[in-house]
């Protein structure tokens, strides 16, 4: 089983905290801070296995990462999992991110996390492998980015027109825009 | 009191999203707390409007504020509100904040039986899928005894996707609601012979963990996972199967005996080192296992510490671990075979990776 999946940069900022055994809030951002410690100081040419830290728990349990250019892909598992399967599923993962975002990078990952979270939900689910074989998990996104397209539709028309104003930055002043009052009789027309 | 409305509509324009949020994070990194503060009475507002849209986009932004390490709980009944809508784009959303928020132990849990229910039968798969996943990660007991039958009814849905989802789901099931392993075991039985490969592969998954905690009840499944192990060529599925028999071997002698020539064929003929490295294991485990009076019992385990001393000797790291963790199991039963190599394993001590020295220290305090 899977006990949690981290992914945080060199400089430890969480970029998706997925733990599949409840923690609180607090004890999460501990456990980051601690996977990242004892996984940053590692070299980049040892083995991607540690046995795991205090937090999260006992001797039952490993970090298997992976280190890709500036963010470190963490799983927290224990020993009903192959070490080198579990390293050729983060591989998975990292190539399935590579396919949607075309070229992945750090950025899109911080923007769009939402994504990933619904991109990793193919891969595992509640701490167990679901699917390992990438041509099944990117049909799967596929099937599903085309029907929140579909939803969209032509009422994205305005959603894209508002991202691009948005881009524009228009004073607050259009927000706190004051209209003025209107004669009573209108204010009382019924439609 | 329209033009009120104008504005209203008007302002939802300018709502952040959850680009606006991370963006405008990042260009406050001075007053992260302050602008995040502000960001949260912006968020309570937009719960406040009936627009289910607006609320999703306030829920969207919510989870990535519980990554930074905010509590987002108190917005339980927000967050039900977005998935019980009937897009699929939102429902997504308030899906993952509940796979993210909320925990087995939940009191607004129980609100949300119905809704799941109703999304479990669902026609449209990736609605049903949604459930499942998010289910997976906070059922409860009382969620697991209401909706066993739902779930265990989708093991026999027409598409793969489901049963695949559905099986691994019973897992979670079983371990909240132990009563429903007994009656749902013959199905789950069934699916080991799905004709889908997913779906095969998750009902091995599942078979694994079971047997993990009780290797005793399911000893009588051996014949079926030997056929597995036989024809199939999913090396996840394998790896599982052979990890499986590796715990069930000390039970049974008379398997282990069987298990020894197809892992040894494995052995020799695959090029996947995760399979290479598990097969090996469990060969160790039957050789401990068998204590005597087989044939090949001193050339096996030749084998397995000659396939061993290579991993140990290979440039790859990961091989070095593996290599070391193995043989500290074939210690406690063949130390002289292990003695031979102890020149390779002080080698390891002075490697520079710290879990290497690790295993190898732990190697020769065991000799």
């Amino acid at each position: 089983m899977i006990k949690a999946i981290l992914v945080f940069n060199n400089h430890g900022k969480p970029r998706l905290t997925k733990f599949y055994h409840y923690f609180s809030e607090d004890m999460q951002q501990q456990i980051v801070k601690e996977t990242f410690q004892l996984v940053s100081k590692r070299d980049d040419n040892v083995c991607n296995f540690l046995e795991g830290g205090s937090l999260i728990g006992g001797s039952d349990y490993k970090l298997i990462y992976r280190h890709y250019a500036t963010l470190y892909f963490v799983f927290c598992v224990d020993s009903s999992e192959s070490e080198l399967g579990i390293l050729d599923l983060i591989q998975v993962f990292v190539e399935t991110l590579d396919k949607c975002f075309e070229n992945v990078c750090e950025l899109d990952l911080i923007f769009h996390v939402d994504k990933v979270h619904y991109i990793l939900n193919e891969l595992v689910m509640g701490g167990m492998v679901l699917e390992t074989n990438m041509t099944e998990i990117l049909t799967r996104i596929e099937d599903q980015n085309k029907l929140e397209k579909q939803e969209a539709g032509i009422t994205a028309a305005p959603a894209r027109a508002v991202s691009a104003v948005k881009n524009m930055n228009i004073p607050q002043q259009i927000k706190d825009m004051k209209l003025p009052d209107l004669p009573q009789a209108i204010k009382d027309l019924k439609f | 009191m329209a033009l009120k409305k104008v504005k209203g509509n008007f302002e939802r324009m300018f709502d952040k999203n959850l680009t606006d949020l991370v963006r405008g994070i990042r260009n406050n990194k001075e007053n992260e707390a302050k602008y995040i503060a502000q960001c949260m009475e912006d968020i309570k507002q937009e719960l406040r409007q009936d627009n289910l849209s607006v609320k999703s986009n306030a829920i969207a932004k919510l989870t990535y504020l519980q990554m930074l390490g905010y509590d987002i709980s108190w917005a339980g009944f927000n967050i039900i509100e977005v998935m019980s809508s009937n897009k699929f784009t939102l429902k997504r959303i308030g899906y993952l904040a509940a796979s993210q928020s909320f925990h087995c132990d939940s009191e607004l849990l129980m609100l949300t039986t119905n809704m799941i229910r109703k999304e479990l039968n669902s026609q449209n798969q990736y609605e049903a899928g949604l459930a499942l996943t998010s289910l997976s990660c906070y059922i409860s007991t009382d969620l697991a005894r209401d909706l066993s039958n739902d779930i265990l009814t989708l093991l026999s849905s027409t598409k793969p996707y489901i049963r695949k989802k559905a099986v691994l789901m019973m897992y979670k099931v079983f371990l909240k609601y132990p009563d429903a392993l007994r009656p749902a075991f013959p199905r789950l039985k069934e699916k080991l012979e799905d004709p889908d490969p997913g779906v095969q592969s998750a009902a091995v998954n599942v078979v694994c963990e079971l047997a993990r905690k009780n290797p005793k009840n399911y000893l009588s499944l051996a014949p079926v996972f030997f056929k597995l192990m036989t024809t199939s060529t999913n090396n996840w599925m394998l790896i599982k199967i052979i990890k499986l028999f590796g715990a069930l071997t000390p039970l049974e002698p008379r398997l282990g005996k069987k298990l020894i020539e197809p892992l040894t064929n494995l052995i020799h003929s695959t090029s996947a080192m995760s399979l290479l490295y598990e097969c090996i294991n469990t060969v160790i485990a039957v050789l401990i296992s068998i204590s005597s009076g087989m044939p090949n019992h001193a050339a096996s385990i030749q084998l397995c510490v000659q396939k061993l001393r290579i991993l140990i000797e290979d440039s790859d790291q990961n091989l070095k671990y593996l290599g070391l963790l193995a043989m500290s199991k074939i210690l406690k039963t063949h130390p002289k075979s292990v003695q031979a190599h102890k020149d390779l394993i002080l080698q390891c001590l002075e490697d520079k990776d710290e879990s290497i020295r690790l295993r190898a220290l732990d190697l020769l305090y065991g000799m």
